[in-house]
């Protein structure tokens, strides 16, 4: 390896190259074992500068993942001239929109009012009518002990997955810290 | 950063080897960051992994709104969140068989943690880095501590130091050179140990 390409791997490491400079390095680190070692070399020392690298001991994680992420599809839609997240401005005025606010909690205390002096015997009848008049297209799945009855295996990873997220933001936010039932739309 | 951008865009156009180039430039910080929640290391390399492999997987939905660190960061968080979660469900990580074991405790990445001496040459390590810089020419130290210290772009340190940004570059270089040969001595010597 030359200077000059130790040069431009040191540019990468600050972040500061671009364009044609950056396709050079690509192009070059590409199967180039020197190339990488050197340019994980200068990002450790970086790191052990600004405290980021953990007990200051060299890691590689990239052979482990290579290997992970060849099952992995090559994205192919040039997302280049992506779409910027639109700002939506709020022009109402503080009254507006507090007033807004004031009627949602009073319809809020209203139903919570209402659910309150049901009898409990129609109360019971009324939710398990709900569920059986779910739309037909959704179906229901419900979890058998820990696990998932679900023959997709993506899909029940994404339920357990949600399951896990669910139990660990809910009991901070106040809501019910175990969800049972969580259904789910064939198409999704 | 522009860079980061620019990889991000290429690995969304279906350069992988462009996402490489991330995993090099963030691992370390990742595996710190998630060491702070999962202290074993072993099991840190592996959720930071699994943490890497959702950000390419997520990368199509990347939009740039937020620097790509600040999203891999949170994709790490929660990845080790989820991890200890899911750990309470699962047995020890300690009960496994000796095949595994076997695989855990002969994994390269890991030889760092397992001698006792690591954290002797961590200090070692890097008290020679600063060292090297202090004995640096005076225009090249002032550019590596400029860029490492305070975080300067090329351009900002080319108007502080009053030379041309390619200057700056080959100083900064030279820097590096100096520290790298530096820690590879002290590297072969904790092989060699």
């Amino acid at each position: 390896m030359t200077a000059n390409q130790n040069e431009i791997l040191s540019a990468l490491v600050d972040g500061e190259l671009q364009g044609q400079e950056l396709d050079h390095a690509l192009q070059f680190l590409d199967n180039n074992e020197q190339a990488r070692e050197q340019l994980q070399r200068y990002q450790f020392a970086s790191d052990v500068l600004h405290g980021n690298a953990y007990d200051n001991s060299q890691i590689d994680l990239t052979g482990r993942l290579l290997a992970s992420l060849e099952d992995e599809p090559t994205y192919t839609a040039n997302i280049s001239t992506k779409q910027k997240a639109q700002v939506i401005s709020l022009p109402q005025p503080f009254w507006k929109q507090a007033a807004g606010l004031a009627m949602a909690a009073s319809v809020g205390a209203l139903a919570v009012v209402g659910v309150i002096s049901q009898p409990q015997s129609q109360l019971i009848p009324m939710l398990s009518t709900a569920a059986v008049e779910a739309p037909t297209q959704i179906r229901a799945v419900a979890a058998s002990g820990n696990r998932w009855t679900v023959e997709e295996a993506e899909i029940a990873d994404r339920l357990n997955t949600y399951l896990v997220d669910h139990n660990e933001y809910a009991g901070a936010s106040g809501v019910f810290s175990y969800a049972r039932v969580v259904s789910y739309d064939a198409g999704q | 950063m522009r860079v980061d951008q620019e990889l991000v865009e290429r690995v969304q156009a279906g350069d992988k080897k462009a996402f490489d180039l991330l995993v090099i430039k963030y691992q370390q910080r990742i595996v710190h960051v998630i060491t702070g929640f999962v202290h074993d290391p072993v099991e840190a390399l592996d959720v930071a992994q699994e943490a890497f492999i959702k950000a390419y997987r997520a990368i199509p939905n990347f939009r740039g709104d937020s620097a790509f660190y600040t999203w891999l960061y949170r994709i790490a968080i929660n990845t080790a969140k989820n991890y200890l979660t899911a750990a309470a469900r699962r047995p020890p990580a300690m009960d496994v068989d000796a095949l595994d074991a076997t695989i855990y405790y002969d994994a390269p990445e890991l030889k760092e943690y397992e001698t006792p001496e690591s954290s002797l040459m961590s200090d070692e390590l890097e008290q020679t880095i600063h060292q090297a810089i202090q004995d640096l020419p005076e225009d090249t130290a002032t550019a590596i501590k400029l860029r490492e210290f305070d975080g300067m772009s090329y351009e900002e340190i080319a108007q502080a130091m009053d030379c041309p940004i390619g200057t700056v570059r080959s100083r900064i270089f030279r820097a590096r050179e100096a520290i790298d040969k530096r820690v590879n001595e002290i590297m072969n010597q904790g092989e060699q140990q």
